[in-house]
C-alpha cells in the first residue's frame, strides 16, 4: 500500500470578480481516490473553486497544482460534469452519441473516432447501466437516466478526477438515492471525486472528506471532523446580521423534507 | 414528354436561370447545415436580424462604386460584422442584453439602408435588393457561392467535433479545453458570408428562408445532429431548385418562390411528421381516440371512471 498522496493541491488561493473576494486565500489538499464535498452556503465559492480547477477563473494569487501541473495543461485528466439544467434534453441525439462525446477532448479535430474509443464508451455504457438505452434519443430519459448520461460521458473520457458541480440538482428520491449509491461505489473503487454540494446530509452520505467554505476555508479534512456544530455554524452564519443568538440552531437546520 | 420538358429543362437553357439555378443550390447546401445549428443554438432570430442589417452596406457599396459586385459583398459583409460585434459590444459594455442589443441594432441598419437606398443618385429596384432578382444572376455570384460553400463545408468538417460540443453543452466544451468564443465568432462569420452570397438570388429580407425552414423542417424528422444537417442541407437544395422553376414560371422573385417551396415542405412536416408533428399527436392524444378503438383495449368499458 502506498501511503494516501494528495492528487489536488490549493496553495493559497485568491479569486476576485471586480472588488468581490470570491475565494480568500484557501489553501487546502484533495486526496487521491476520495470522495470529497465542497459545501457552504450560496455565495461561498464553491462553483469558484471548480471554476479554478478548470482554468476558467484565475487565480489573483496563489497556485493551484494537480500532481505537478497546472490543470490547465492537464484538461484531459478532469471530468467536469456540469450541471443537468444546462443542457437542451430535446437535442436530436443518442445516449450513445452524448458518451462518445468523452472521447473527443483526446481525439481532437483530425485523429479518427477508433476501436479503442469504441471500447471505452461501450465500457462505459455498461457501467452506468445504460447498455440498452444506447440508442434512444435523449429526450426520452428520465432525470436520473440523464444524470447517469453525464457520467458516462465523464467515465468515456478515462479522467483521474471528476468534478461534479451539484449533480442532485432537480433529482426525484429514486434517483437521488440511484446516484448516491453510485457515488458510493465509485469511492470504493478508489475514484477521485470532488462534488459541490448544498445537502449535508447527502454529503455525509456520499463523501468520506470535505471542505467547507464561506469565501474562506472554515474546516477541511475527514467529513465527519468537518461537519461539526461549530464548523456548520460559522460557515452558514458568517456575516449575517440579525441572528438571534438565543437561536443557535438558526439557519442551520439542513434536514431536506421534500423526500 | 413535351410538357415535361417545357416544364423542368427548357428554363435552364437560359444561362442567367442556370446561374442561378447553381448558386441558389450550392448555398442551399451549406446554408442548409449552418441553418441546422442556428435552430439548434436558438440563434434563428439573430440570424433574421443579421440579414437585415447588410441593407446599408449594400448601399453605401452602390453609392461608392456603382453596381460591382465584389463592392456590394464587401458592404454588405461589413455592415454585418459591425451588427455582430457591435451587440457583441454593447452587451459585454453595458446592460442591455445580446439579443435585445441585436435587434435595436438591425432595426437601425436597416433603417440608414432604405434611407441611404431612398437618396441614390441612380434608380434602383428596392424590391430586387429586398426579395431577390434571379435574373441578375452573373458568372461572379457563381464564382463566390462556390467558394463560400466550400469553405462553409470544409471548415464544418474539420471542426465537426468542435461545433457538436458547442451546439449541445458549451459548458462540457470548455471544460475540456474548447474555445466557445471563437468557435461562435467564427459560425457567425460563416454565416454572414453565406448570407451576403443568397442575396443576389434570395435578397436581403428572404435570405435566411434558405437557412432556416429546411432546417426546422429537418428537426421535425431527426434524432441525430448529422442525420438532420444532412435532411437540412437536401432539402434546401430541393427547395432552391423547386423555387427556381417556380419563380420562372409564375413570374416570382426568386427569393419569395424559393422560400414559398420550403415553406411547403415545413408545413407538411408540421402535419406529418411521425414523432413530432400534429397529426401523430393527435392521434396518441386519449380524448381523440375513436370509442370503438378504446373498448378493444377495455373490454369492460362500462366501467369508466
Amino acid at each position: 500500500m502506498h501511503a494516501p498522496h494528495h492528487i489536488l493541491r490549493f496553495r493559497d488561493v485568491t479569486v476576485r470578480y471586480g472588488r468581490t473576494v470570491a475565494l480568500d486565500g484557501v489553501s487546502v489538499d484533495i486526496l487521491c481516490g476520495s470522495a470529497t464535498a465542497i459545501l457552504g452556503p450560496n455565495g461561498a465559492g464553491k462553483s469558484t473553486l471548480l471554476r479554478t480547477i478548470l482554468g476558467w477563473d484565475m487565480p489573483g494569487q496563489g497556485e493551484i497544482l494537480l500532481g505537478d501541473a497546472h490543470p490547465q495543461h492537464a484538461l484531459p485528466r478532469l471530468a467536469y460534469v456540469p450541471q443537468r439544467q444546462t443542457i437542451d434534453w430535446d437535442f436530436p441525439i443518442s445516449v450513445r452519441g452524448v458518451v462518445e462525446q468523452g472521447r473527443y477532448p483526446a481525439l481532437g479535430p483530425w485523429r479518427r473516432f477508433g476501436p479503442r474509443d469504441r471500447e471505452a464508451v461501450d465500457r462505459a455504457l455498461h457501467e452506468l447501466e445504460l447498455t440498452a438505452l444506447a440508442d434512444r434519443p435523449i429526450r426520452a430519459l428520465s432525470g436520473g437516466q440523464q444524470q447517469r448520461v453525464f457520467l458516462a460521458r465523464a467515465v468515456a473520457q478515462g479522467a483521474d478526477i471528476f468534478l461534479l458541480d451539484e449533480p442532485f440538482a432537480g433529482l426525484d428520491l429514486v434517483a437521488s438515492e440511484e446516484l448516491a449509491h453510485l457515488l458510493r461505489t465509485w469511492r470504493a473503487q478508489g475514484r477521485t471525486v470532488v462534488a459541490a454540494l448544498h445537502d449535508l446530509t447527502l454529503a455525509r452520505q456520499t463523501c468520506d472528506q470535505a471542505v467547507l467554505l464561506a469565501t474562506r476555508i472554515i474546516a477541511s479534512g475527514a467529513i465527519a471532523q468537518v461537519l461539526t456544530e461549530a464548523n456548520i455554524d460559522a460557515a452558514f452564519r458568517a456575516g449575517r446580521s440579525g441572528v438571534s443568538a438565543a437561536d443557535p440552531l438558526h439557519g442551520i437546520r439542513t434536514t431536506h423534507f421534500d423526500a | 414528354m413535351n410538357a415535361l420538358h417545357e416544364w423542368f429543362i427548357a428554363p435552364f437553357d437560359y444561362g442567367f436561370m442556370q446561374r442561378g439555378l447553381l448558386s441558389a443550390v450550392l448555398l442551399g447546401l451549406s446554408g442548409g447545415m449552418l441553418g441546422a445549428i442556428l435552430v439548434l443554438r436558438r440563434l434563428t432570430l439573430m440570424g433574421d436580424a443579421l440579414s437585415h442589417s447588410l441593407l446599408p452596406g449594400l448601399a453605401l457599396a452602390w453609392w461608392f462604386f456603382g453596381s460591382s459586385p465584389l463592392a456590394l459583398f464587401a458592404g454588405a459583409l461589413i455592415a454585418g460584422l459591425l451588427t455582430a460585434l457591435g451587440s457583441a459590444l454593447v452587451s459585454r459594455l453595458t446592460r442591455v442584453k445580446e439579443d435585445a442589443a441585436f435587434a435595436a441594432l438591425f432595426i437601425l441598419f436597416f433603417a440608414g439602408g432604405i434611407a441611404l437606398l431612398g437618396k441614390l443618385p441612380t434608380q434602383i429596384n428596392l424590391s430586387h435588393i429586398l426579395f431577390g432578382h434571379v435574373l441578375g444572376a452573373g458568372p461572379a455570384d457563381v464564382q463566390r457561392a462556390a467558394g463560400v460553400t466550400a469553405l462553409t463545408l470544409v471548415a464544418l468538417l474539420v471542426f465537426r467535433r468542435s461545433v457538436l460540443l458547442e451546439t449541445f453543452d458549451p459548458v462540457f466544451h470548455r471544460a475540456t479545453g474548447g474555445h466557445g468564443a471563437v468557435v461562435h465568432g467564427a459560425f457567425l462569420m460563416l454565416t454572414v458570408l453565406n448570407l451576403v452570397a443568397a442575396l443576389q438570388t434570395m435578397g436581403v429580407v428572404l435570405a435566411l428562408g434558405l437557412f432556416i425552414l429546411p432546417a426546422v423542417t429537418a428537426y421535425l424528422w431527426c434524432e441525430s445532429f448529422l442525420r438532420m444537417m444532412a435532411l437540412s442541407a437536401g432539402i434546401a437544395v430541393f427547395g432552391a431548385w423547386a423555387g427556381i422553376l417556380f419563380s420562372y414560371h409564375a413570374g416570382l422573385p426568386s427569393g419569395a418562390a424559393i422560400v414559398l417551396s420550403l415553406g411547403g415542405i415545413f408545413l407538411g412536416s408540421i402535419l406529418l411528421s411521425p414523432r413530432h408533428g400534429i397529426l401523430a399527436r393527435l392521434r396518441r392524444s386519449p380524448q381523440l381516440r375513436h370509442p370503438e378503438a378504446d373498448a378493444a383495449h377495455a373490454p369492460h368499458s362500462h366501467h369508466h371512471p
